[in-house]
């Protein structure tokens, strides 16, 4: 219940905030990642240095986390074929000879099929992700957004002591 | 407006949070490298592995495990080896790579076969040393080896066999279907060649040539005559070579169907056996008893040299191919994890050297101890040399003459080759029980040498154990002997000296065990003086009984065969003999319309 709350809380808060509908976009596009592979890679602390480094929506990072969690489960079985079929091909099999011989690459935990396969499939859905996520919320913005704004829920929201912490990473 | 790239003020939050990941790696590295540690071990060893202490040192880039417990696979009361500390150092170069490679390890405070003060937990899971474990078990399943049975004789009173036990049956069954598929097959191959039709209509041809004046045809006549028999000649040769075919096949069926019913005699000697050992009468055969005796203790130790060179193939198979294994453990799907290994780099784990020296100053096991390990890879092609191990154990002065371990793991080629051999001088040997017997066995101090060599699936082993200080003791709490039984106990109990000695050979899946002991000739004696006549007389009322079940049954197969084997003969031979005998009467007439046609000339024969 704790769990969904937060998602609420933090889709309005998205949704609302001062960034452009491309700074939340982009913000939802890199988090995606966090959500659509394995949490404990090196990949995901650098792409977490970019949300926080980058001008755009930490709030629609995290929304992109949250809501790509659940897609990436599903997409396990399909990241684990690409993966497998990525590192099994012969033509790319020197690439890989080269990289698993390379100082710090093999900690990237590239030669693992979930994570290979996942990064890939990230990279390609990234894309789609940034389009659709900037579509969405300028319409968001453009019909209900101000009454949504007005209500009790988005006040009580927005009054909450998380809310000052999420400001200090809010886009400018 | 123009839009901002970077939010600086970040920057101090995600420093602080970089410090605070670097101050709980510092605290917890060495907990979780402990647990991953055992966790691991204990996946890739197939036994639990426990690990009491790990101290990371990262400016000697060295690895300090303290209170090391690997407990036996095949018993999990004990330990395998226990070490009060061990030290690793690794090559900090090879760990940039993600690989482990130990460049020296030292070992302090070695026990083997030490008792556990809780039992070790079993390994389940979809690793490989698991199911390795479950396929060696079902490996030593397969050696027959039997009890020797000691209960009263009478019991053969109660003999009931149910056909369906009986193995004879199952195969009479099984062969009468294949003689009746056979007999089609047959049939069909003779309707197929149809001889009858070309041997008809080349008789017609002869029967019609004998009646015609060769002069009253003319030139054009005879040649086209000629023609003709040549063309019906080029057919009953095309038939010929049909029936040869057929024959062939018939030999061959005819074979297989000799070779089921040959089967079925060797079946009726297996329900010979199945009702002897229904009867659990004992054997005076002294190889039966010394597999009964020892068998299972000799298998033991078979199976366990295998497990450890399965896992050795396993983990270090030869060549520079990628290599696959399953994915770390974690809440998404683990996925496969792939090594690509390359011509002069480092493997992914490496044990480059290790030694262990160490002294025991009293007791039986007093003297000095010196053990290494050189080149334990898991990509031998990489390292280029065989893993060698070797254990001494020198002990001037003492009545212990010794241990002398060598093995050489050698998968650099495709073959792989592995061997072990053990040689223990003056050890006190284990104890064990005889299975289905209440006797135990003691064999004290005395010597014991194990043999084993897998070379490509080719399995050979030899283990032997010898004392002249054997005790027996009796398993008072299975209550009274049976006479049989106090019989045994009585030649057992008066030896002194134990020579056992076995061998197992053969490929892997299928090898043949045979076991030898000095108290097989004594106890086998002993058995057939006492009970030989009573062992006899139920021997053949177990054959009776089994002759009055399967010989109704084998009889009437055994007559089918015949007949089918009799009649494909007969038929053969006979279309045989039609084909030659109207070729004959056709080269006749060929021979008379040529000599016909040219007179004083003679016509090469047509060769067919």
């Amino acid at each position: 219940m704790f769990t969904l709350l937060k998602l609420i809380q933090s889709i309005i808060k998205t949704l609302h905030s001062e960034g452009t509908p491309g700074q939340v976009a982009l913000g939802m596009a890199l988090g995606s990642v966090l959500g659509l592979t394995p949490l404990m890679n090196v990949h995901n602390l650098i792409i977490f240095s970019l949300i926080v480094l980058l001008n755009v929506s930490f709030g629609g990072a995290m929304l992109g986390w949250a809501l790509f969690v659940p897609i990436g489960f599903l997409l396990d079985p399909v990241f684990d074929r690409i993966g497998a079929g990525l590192l099994g091909a012969a033509s790319l099999r020197s690439l890989w000879t080269s990289w698993y011989n390379t100082p710090l690459v093999p900690y990237t935990n590239f030669n693992n099929s979930v994570v290979l396969g996942s990064v890939v499939g990230w990279l390609v859905l990234a894309v789609p992700i940034f389009f659709a996520a900037r579509w969405g919320v300028a319409r968001y913005r453009a019909t209900i957004g101000e009454r949504v704004r007005q209500s009790k829920l988005y006040k009580a929201v927005t009054a909450s002591q998380v809310y000052n912490w999420y400001r200090l990473f809010r886009p400018s | 407006m123009r839009i901002r790239i970077f939010r600086w003020k970040a920057v101090g939050p995600l420093l602080l949070l970089f410090i605070v990941l670097a101050v709980l790696v510092f605290l917890f590295a060495e907990p979780v490298a402990r647990q991953t540690t055992e966790e691991v071990s204990t996946e890739l060893l197939g036994t639990e592995v426990d690990v009491g202490r790990l101290d990371l040192i990262p400016r000697t880039a060295s690895v300090d495990l303290g209170a090391l417990q690997v407990a036996d696979p095949f018993e999990p009361r004990r330990n395998l080896l226990e070490a009060d500390r061990i030290v690793l150092k690794l090559n900090p170069e090879a760990l940039t790579e993600k690989k482990l490679v130990v460049e020296r390890f030292a070992l302090q405070g070695m026990r083997f076969g030490t008792a556990r003060k809780r039992p070790a937990r079993p390994v389940s899971g979809r690793g490989f040393a698991p199911q390795a474990l479950k396929a060696v078990r079902d490996w030593g399943r397969q050696f027959d080896v039997p009890l020797l049975q000691l209960t009263p004789i009478d019991t053969l009173r109660q003999l009931v066999l149910n056909p369906g036990q009986l193995v004879t049956v199952q195969a009479a069954q099984a062969l009468l279907a294949r003689t009746d598929s056979t007999r089609q097959a047959l049939e069909q191959g003779f309707k197929a060649v149809d001889v009858t039709g070309t041997v008809d209509s080349a008789r017609a041809l002869a029967d019609r040539l004998a009646a015609t004046d060769v002069r009253s045809l003319g030139l054009d006549g005879t040649r086209q005559a000629v023609q003709s028999v040549q063309q019906t000649l080029k057919r009953l040769d095309a038939a010929k070579q049909q029936v040869t075919g057929l024959e062939r096949n018939v030999t061959q069926g005819v074979k297989l169907l000799g070779t089921g019913a040959q089967g079925l005699d060797e079946a009726r000697q297996k329900d010979y056996a199945f009702a002897r050992s229904l009867l659990k009468l004992p054997s005076f055969s002294a190889p039966d008893i010394g597999n009964a005796l020892f068998g299972k203790v000799s298998v033991d130790r078979f199976q366990q040299a295998l497990y450890w060179a399965e896992l050795a193939r396993h983990y270090m198979p030869p060549g520079l191919l990628p290599r696959e294994d399953p994915g770390p453990k974690r809440l998404r799907a683990s996925g496969t994890t792939v090594r690509f290994p390359k011509a002069r780099t480092w493997p992914a784990f490496l044990l480059q050297v290790g030694q262990v020296d160490f002294s025991i100053a009293e007791g039986l096991l007093k003297g000095d101890y010196a053990a290494t390990v050189q080149g334990l890879t898991s990509a031998p092609a990489l390292y280029g040399k065989p893993m060698i191990v070797s254990a001494r154990r020198n002990a001037p002065g003492s009545a212990i003459a010794g241990i002398d371990v060598g093995a050489v793991v050698d998968h650099r080629a495709s073959t792989l080759r592995d061997s072990v051999a053990a040689r223990l001088r003056g050890v006190k040997l284990p104890s064990f029980e005889l299975p289905g017997l209440p006797f135990r066995l003691s064999p004290g101090t005395g010597a014991a040498n194990l043999m084993f060599a897998l070379r490509g699936d080719q399995l050979r082993g030899h283990w032997s154990i010898g004392s002249n200080d054997v005790a027996w003791a009796l398993d008072t709490a299975r209550g009274s002997r049976n006479d049989l039984e106090q019989l045994v106990w009585r030649v057992l109990s008066g030896l002194k000296q134990l020579d056992v000695s076995a061998d197992v050979r053969g490929p892997v899946k299928s090898p043949t065990l045979s076991v030898r002991s000095n108290l097989d000739q004594a106890v086998a004696g002993r058995l057939k003086a006492v009970v030989g006549e009573e062992v006899a007389k139920a021997e053949a009322l177990a054959r009776a009984k089994v002759d009055s079940i399967v010989s109704d049954r084998v009889a009437p197969v055994k007559q089918q065969i015949a007949a089918v084997q009799a009649d494909a003969t007969k038929r053969v031979t006979a279309e045989r003999q039609r084909l030659d005998q109207v070729q004959a009467d056709l080269q006749k007439q060929l021979e008379r319309l040529t000599s016909g046609a040219v007179p004083g000339i003679k016509l090469p024969k047509i060769k067919l």
